[in-house]
């Protein structure tokens, strides 16, 4: 019994890191700009079709991609923010929503228009692949992909804790205005958010596709995961999205375990319901004022 | 003045009644009735919503909960106890209403982006629960409902005229309850809430009790569209009750024709239904995901230039063309 | 002398700050009195515990006799106790009118009658020009106007005024330091939040002084100007011992 409980929370650890990197982007889009990306799951989504072409066109293996992934959705990132969101900035809710929320619409119809609504897959070396600690089995491929989501996670810290860009961004995250006294440039800064952002979806896909499949709508499921990691973990708090990441992955391993297979969305709702009755402002955040 | 309306206003919407009512007598096409049909349901679902989303800014993207509530209500009811969809459709109202209380508790302690994330949530579990449990409502097949030819008391006609009547009759009934809302108290509080909610409470306004409220009318309003479509095309399943796209258009149409204005969800879901239809007959099969690339271009193209809709686009070129006539007392 | 408003212990911290600390005082009908202090010393968020837009973590608040620590924001307006904010927050998209029939709809469902009612406060704040104007059109002053008639409009027995005055020049400052006067002669028990000392000297006999989230003087303008920990907050404590003038 207790073998099966460590089975399901190292299962549930693998794969919240990768919850963890959606999430982490959602967190720092919304404490940077100051908006909800609705369309992360969909840059996960590309990542995961960016690599799913080049493993099956040029062989490239999907960790590997990672360098084109990266700073493909970088890029990405970037337009986005200087060309769609900061029209919609000065704004209130409904703009802001719903420009993400076309986007996502956007990039999941344009999927399902390209490459049809199947499934597909690659197979690596290590897609089959497992290491054995004690009675827990760990499959290889979730492994890289934890130990790469927690490496791009710590690097994210770092840059945003030791480098003045990352200095730049929080600064702006706490007061825009005051930073803009300071000389940050709001627009750059929010380039960047999303950028970083975004290249972690991007890198989230290509860490998913060794052992997950790609299709349109699959960027859906890792983003309600992550916008209630987000809240669970308190607006705007990469850390705290973090550890929320890895909680709901091992909730969910552990719904899937012990209550049934597609009980993933119940165990959402219900870590949903539990942090609105008893800390809606999060983990970090304190309890709510009135 | 009549009913605070303008004479001359009162006179356009003559025409217009006259014209609507004419139609299927006039159009023969079934194709295009069934368009017709279309664009009055999802007007209708889009004036429930927008009295939500767009005059009090509770942006809900789950609204197929309720169309759906109302669409398994009736049909559980008709099919186990041969009650009427009549009678049906206002139970599935009711059922929706009361849903919206526990739903509306929990959604509504979260804001703008994160209220709407949370009302997905409910409609995508309500269709996992109709999914897994077949013991109550047939499961993932769904069913289908008993083909009685003609008959009026169970809401089943041969005549197509007769779906587009009701149709009708149900969007004038959320535009009547709209104009009545939008110019009483009511109408003023939820601009208020949607405006700026805290504000607002500070001048009395009793926040949390009218939007559940309002939660409540839109609910039951939704769910009686929910009835008439599987009367409409015979069929339920989860698939098609809750499915998000329901949700999306009844937000969409809101957005897109003028959100928080009486007119605006006739006005989108008349762009985007022709606009649909119309890509259906030109590409057929190869349909799927272009119907919604188009609708998410419209609404980010209505966003970055236009967020108010295009009803404030209309309202402009009407105004340039009356000014160009004569003054007339 | 009945009294309106009496505040005992009020404490309220924010995470690590101590936003109000052991505030008491109380202010007596048809009285005007004027609470000043530095910024950051807790004039605002006193305001915010009094509406009930936050809940103090100690102390009481007795309005015309009932507590009412513990009621959401729209009751304690509908008891009688209105605010206006720091900054204006106008209904953007309304016109002036709509914005206060919003604030009359409290006292009357009707819309003529609201809408009457509305008029007169819009009157009464000099904005019937503006009637028809979309709120998000007006200068900052009419915004500002704008929040004072909407506050009025829900027939309040006691008026809470955030800073009102800030940013106007001097005989807009006269105007508005009549419409105050105006308001004490309609019966209106006031206590007023602000930095602009002539106006605060005109309007109020009895002035509270916080700093830090504590209160540090209580008494007439004579006495609180005079008043050595007044000088020190607002100045520092260099200017403690200077005299001051006595200004009859």
């Amino acid at each position: 019994m207790l073998e099966t409980v460590a089975q399901a929370v190292v299962n549930g650890l693998l794969i919240g890191g990768i919850y963890a990197l959606v999430s982490i982007g959602v967190t720092l889009i919304f404490g940077v700009v100051k908006i909800v990306n609705f369309a992360q799951g969909e840059f996960v989504m590309l990542g995961m079709y960016i690599s799913f072409f080049l493993a099956t066109q040029f062989g490239i293996d999907p960790i590997a991609s990672l360098v084109v992934s990266m700073p493909v959705l970088f890029v990405a990132g970037v337009l986005i923010q200087h060309f769609l969101i900061r029209r919609v900035l000065g704004l209130d809710d409904m703009p802001q929503i719903f420009l993400t929320f076309a986007l996502s619409l956007l990039l999941i119809n344009l999927a399902l228009m390209l490459f049809t609504a199947n499934y597909r897959t690659i197979h690596t070396w290590y897609s089959d692949e497992s290491l054995h600690f004690g009675g827990i089995n760990v499959p290889m491929a979730k492994l890289i992909a934890f130990v790469l989501a927690m490496v791009l996670s710590g690097a994210l810290w770092v840059f945003l804790h030791t480098t003045d860009l990352g200095k730049a961004m929080r600064a702006s995250a706490q007061n825009r205005e005051v930073a803009m006294l300071m000389g940050i440039n709001p627009n750059r800064v929010f380039c960047i958010a999303l950028g970083v952002a975004l290249a972690l979806a991007g890198a989230a896909g290509s860490l998913l596709m060794p052992f997950y499949p790609v299709y349109p709508m699959v960027g859906q499921i890792f983003v309600l995961m992550a916008f209630v990691a987000v809240v669970l973990g308190t607006l705007g708090n990469v850390i705290g999205a973090l550890v929320a990441s890895l909680m709901m992955g091992v909730a969910e391993s552990l719904g899937i375990q012990f209550v049934g297979a597609d009980s993933g969305l119940i165990v959402v709702f219900l870590m949903l319901l539990l942090t609105l009755a008893f800390r809606p402002n999060g983990l970090a955040g304190g309890r709510a004022r009135q | 003045m009549i009913l605070g309306l303008r004479t001359r206003n009162v006179a356009w919407l003559g025409v217009a009644v006259v014209i609507l009512l004419a139609l299927p007598l006039v159009v023969r096409n079934s194709f295009a009735i069934n368009i017709f049909i279309r664009i009055l349901l999802f007007a209708f679902i889009g004036v429930a919503w927008n009295l939500m989303g767009g005059y009090a800014k509770q942006l809900s993207l789950g609204h197929a909960a309720y169309f759906g509530l109302g669409a398994y209500t009736s049909t559980l009811l008709q099919i186990d106890f041969g009650i009427s969809p009549w009678i049906g459709m206002f139970a599935g109202g009711v059922v929706a209403m009361l849903a919206s209380l526990p739903i509306g508790a929990l959604c509504f302690r979260l804001r703008g982006p994160y209220f709407a994330i949370a009302t997905i949530a409910t409609a995508q579990v309500l269709m996992l629960i109709f999914l897994k449990f077949r013991d109550f409502a047939w499961g993932a097949e769904g069913t289908t409902i008993p083909n009685l030819g003609n008959a009026p008391l169970m809401m089943q006609f041969d005549a197509k005229a007769a779906y587009y009547y009701i149709a009708l009759g149900l969007l004038a009934l959320g535009l009547a309850i709209t104009y009545l809302i939008e110019r009483s108290w009511m109408g003023y509080y939820l601009v208020a809430i949607g405006e700026d909610e805290d504000a607002a409470e500070a001048i009395g306004v009793n926040a949390p009790r009218v939007k559940r409220d309002i939660y409540m009318i839109s609910s039951f309003l939704t769910a009686l569209a929910g009835t008439f479509y599987v009367q409409f095309i015979y069929f339920i399943d989860p698939n098609i009750a809750f499915n998000f796209s329901v949700s999306i258009e009844a937000a969409l149409v809101s957005i897109v024709g003028g959100i928080g204005t009486l007119w605006g969800p006739v006005i989108g879901t008349v762009l985007l239904e022709t606009t649909s239809a119309l890509l259906q007959r030109w590409l057929g099969s190869s349909f799927v995901g272009v119907q919604l690339t188009v609708y998410s271009l419209i609404l980010m193209a209505v966003i970055l230039w236009r967020p108010t809709g295009l009803i404030g686009v209309l309202t402009d070129a009407c105004a340039r063309i009356t000014r160009r006539a004569p003054a007339r007392v | 002398m009945a009294e309106a408003l009496v505040i005992r212990n009020l404490s309220k911290r924010f995470g690590g700050l101590r936003a109000v600390q052991d505030v008491s005082f109380s202010v007596n009908e048809n009285e005007t009195v004027a609470l000043i202090g530095p910024n950051g010393a807790g004039k605002t968020t006193s305001f915010n515990l009094i509406t009930g837009f936050h809940r103090p973590d100690e102390g009481s608040v007795v309005a015309f006799g009932r507590e009412i620590v513990g009621l959401r924001p729209h009751d304690i307006c509908a008891y009688g106790l209105a605010r206006t904010f720091q900054v204006a927050r106008p209904f953007g998209r309304m016109t002036v009118l709509d914005n206060v029939m919003t604030g009359a709809f409290l006292r009357d469902k009707n819309p003529d009658t609201a809408r009457e009612k509305a008029r007169e406060a819009i009157e009464f704040v000099g904005l019937s020009a503006r009637e028809k104007t979309p709120a998000r059109d007006l200068t900052t002053i009419d915004q500002r106007r704008l929040e004072m008639a909407r506050a009025l409009a829900t027939q309040p027995r006691l008026l809470l005024l955030d800073e009102v005055m800030a940013g106007l020049n001097p005989s807009e400052i006269d105007q508005a330091v009549a419409l105050v006067g105006k308001l004490s002669t309609r019966g209106l028990t006031i206590v007023i939040v602000e930095h602009v000392m002539r106006a605060i000297m005109s309007v109020a006999r009895h002035i509270v002084v916080l700093d830090h989230g504590q209160k540090i003087a209580e008494g007439s303008p004579k006495e609180v100007v005079a008043n050595e920990d007044v000088i020190r907050a607002y100045l520092g404590s260099s200017y403690a011992h200077v005299p001051v003038l006595d200004e009859t």
